[in-house]
């Protein structure tokens, strides 16, 4: 028996209104991910892989169509429920990074713990743990600014892995990185989604990357034109 | 709770992020709130100085000054017209009248060994006759040495003999006023308040000589009333004898004198110094509901300015609520800022006068400053503050987390 799918897309449409020009960006396309599951999604520039991410991630709505995220339908969430889920069960993991620059690194994974209501010493412990994981123990302290772009993405790791979430949503993660430093991003996701069970959407344009996943999911102009298991050579290593 | 106070945390260290601009906003508010406790407490002060004058002034007595009742407060603040010996004698045929005291006052330089001080000193007219009403009606009695009797001897208050010159002066003491040597032949027992307890007391004939005022004049006249006599009853004899007298002179058929008991002049004290108030709560919070708007511009620059931030925390699960009271909480932080700020300033400011006031007893201002003043000043910045920030921060709020995030910094 099949286990229930974590997330599910049923016939999603979305379109976004340019003044009266109507820009498709995704065509009724239905998905299913399984809990546990490595997917990649790939696509060229413009072809609506970031916005499934973005309904797939709760951070926005389709305009048709339905989006399940563990069975719930996100349309019907309230917006305070949509943070909850968005808090609590996923994570992500952006190509720019996007850790706020005010604060330091430790400050930065500790964060998304105060949403949900973690006492700051188990958010501390936690933070530095997690910092250790990805290997950033003597970089706690220090301002993103202070860090390399492969440190950078480290942070934001350890700070989508902070709540412990059941998916790791991740955005181009190693767009903005060289190839070495974006395998070390690859193997820590990896290895997240081997020893722990959890699973990754990752978006990309890169068959590297995409060959990490177990499943690649293929679009072209808002729908799925291929869907299948990685049988590719592995360009880095397997 | 838990959650509020991390809220709170967060919103101090973007405070703490944008300094400069933080700062500015506050001074906004501090500006408002100095305005606010720096006049109020003058006024209060001005409000506590009349009073405790009218308390000395007690309710067998009313005063007669030259001038309408609404010149009242720029005559005996300023100096004025005077009341000529016609009217001082009008008023001694009034029924109901027992005595009349002539006085007036100015301010002038006293040495007292090698040290000048500017000192206030008073005249009275009959000067014997004075000293009697004045420890009968008045409560006034000598701490040391005895009553004047001669023209040259002058009684001193108490703030004069112990705190104006570095030494304390001693009755039988010379002191030179003018260029003229006077005995100090008594100190007075406090009065109750500082104006009186500062001051030099001697005779109308003498005053007048050294200031050259026209002799038989006085800028005030305090009228004791007979024994029982109604003092509303007594107003009107006064008044009705002094126009008569005024109407017989040319030029003066207009009542331009003012006849006050001493119920009369604290309702008008209360009345005046009320509008007084309300003018200044009014121009200040004006001030302060700019710092307001201050605080919204500000506000609506952060907003814009963390964009991305504000989608940044949605991602990772921030609710609209949290985004709401974060910014909230940081404008209301602003606005407590300034209202401590302006609290702050506005007491120096105020203790400031006070001190002045000390050193100088011709200068009568004197502050207060009431529990009510801080606690308003206090709450009506912070409520400012949220007011002000409440609407950038649902701007924060209600931004989709998708679109946030596309902004770039």
């Amino acid at each position: 028996m099949n286990p229930e799918p974590i997330i599910k897309l049923e016939n999603v449409w979305k379109i976004y209104q340019l003044g009266k020009t109507e820009l498709v960006a995704l065509k009724g396309l239905s998905l299913e991910i399984n809990p546990g599951a490595f997917v990649a999604v790939m696509g060229a520039s413009g072809s609506g892989k970031s916005t499934l991410l973005n309904m797939i991630g709760c951070l926005d709505v389709p305009t048709k169509g339905k989006v399940y995220l563990k069975g719930k339908d996100i349309a019907k969430m309230t917006e305070s429920e949509l943070a909850q889920f968005r808090g609590k069960v996923l994570g992500f993991v952006f190509q720019e990074f996007n850790l706020i620059s005010h604060i330091n690194c430790l400050e930065n994974v500790m964060f998304p713990m105060i949403f949900q209501g973690v006492p700051p010493l188990k958010r501390k412990e936690k933070a530095q743990e997690i910092l250790k994981m990805v290997g950033l123990e003597n970089r706690m302290v220090h301002q993103p600014m202070e860090l390399s772009g492969g440190e950078r993405q480290r942070v934001a790791l350890a700070r989508a892995f902070a709540n412990n979430p059941e998916v790791i949503i991740a955005d181009e993660p190693t767009g903005n990185l060289d190839s070495t430093t974006g395998k070390m991003i690859m193997e820590l996701l990896k290895d997240f989604h081997i020893k722990q069970g959890k699973t990754m959407i990752i978006v990309t344009h890169d068959p590297n990357i995409a060959n990490y996943a177990e499943e690649i999911v293929n679009i072209k102009d808002g729908q799925i034109v291929k869907n299948h298991l990685t049988m590719k050579k592995v360009l880095w290593s397997k | 709770m838990e959650q509020i106070e991390e809220y709170f945390k967060i919103a101090l260290r973007n405070i703490r992020t944008r300094r400069l601009r933080s700062l500015l906003t506050v001074l906004g508010i501090i500006i408002g709130v100095f305005l606010i406790i720096s006049l109020l407490s003058l006024s209060e002060g001005l409000k506590t100085t009349i009073n405790q004058q009218l308390q000395s002034m007690g309710g067998e007595m009313v005063m007669v000054m030259p001038g309408g009742e609404e010149d009242i407060f720029t005559s005996m603040l300023f100096g004025g017209e005077k009341l000529q010996k016609q009217d001082i004698e009008a008023i001694k045929k009034a029924k109901g009248v027992d005595k009349v005291l002539g006085f007036s006052y100015t301010g002038t330089v006293a040495r007292y060994k090698d040290e000048s001080k500017q000192i206030a000193m008073c005249g009275y007219d009959p000067w014997k006759e004075s000293l009697d009403v004045l420890s009968i009606f008045q409560g006034w009695s000598l701490s040391e040495g005895r009553w004047p009797s001669k023209g040259n001897q002058i009684l001193i208050g108490q703030y004069i003999a112990n705190e104006i010159f570095s030494k304390k002066i001693k009755a039988g003491s010379e002191m030179v006023i003018k260029g003229k040597k006077f005995e100090v032949a008594g100190i007075l027992n406090s009065l109750g308040n500082k104006q009186d307890d500062s001051m030099i007391y001697m005779d109308m004939k003498v005053y007048q000589n050294l200031t050259g005022e026209k002799q038989g004049t006085a800028a005030y006249a305090i009228v004791k009333l007979e024994q029982g006599a109604d003092e509303n009853v007594v107003k009107t004899a006064i008044e009705d004898s002094l126009e008569k007298t005024r109407k017989r002179r040319a030029g003066t058929d207009v009542a331009d004198f003012s006849v006050i008991t001493s119920e009369k002049m604290g309702e008008m004290v209360d009345t005046i110094l009320g509008i007084i108030q309300v003018v200044i709560i009014g121009f200040a919070s004006i001030a302060i509901v700019v710092g307001g708007i201050g605080i919204t511009n500000s506000m609506f620059t952060s907003v814009r300015e963390r964009t991305k931030e504000i989608g940044i925390m949605k991602a990772i699960g921030a609710k609209n609520s949290a985004i709401l009271a974060i910014f909230l909480i940081e404008s209301g932080i602003v606005g407590i800022f300034g209202g401590v700020g302006g609290v702050l300033f506005g007491s120096i400011l105020a203790k400031g006068i006070d001190y002045y006031g000390q050193i100088n007893p011709t200068f009568y201002f004197t502050t207060t400053i009431s529990p009510w003043m801080i606690i308003f000043a206090l709450v009506f910045s912070f409520s400012i503050g949220c007011l002000a920030g409440f609407f950038p921060a649902r701007s924060a709020a209600k931004l989709k987390p998708v679109e946030a995030l596309r902004k770039y910094e």
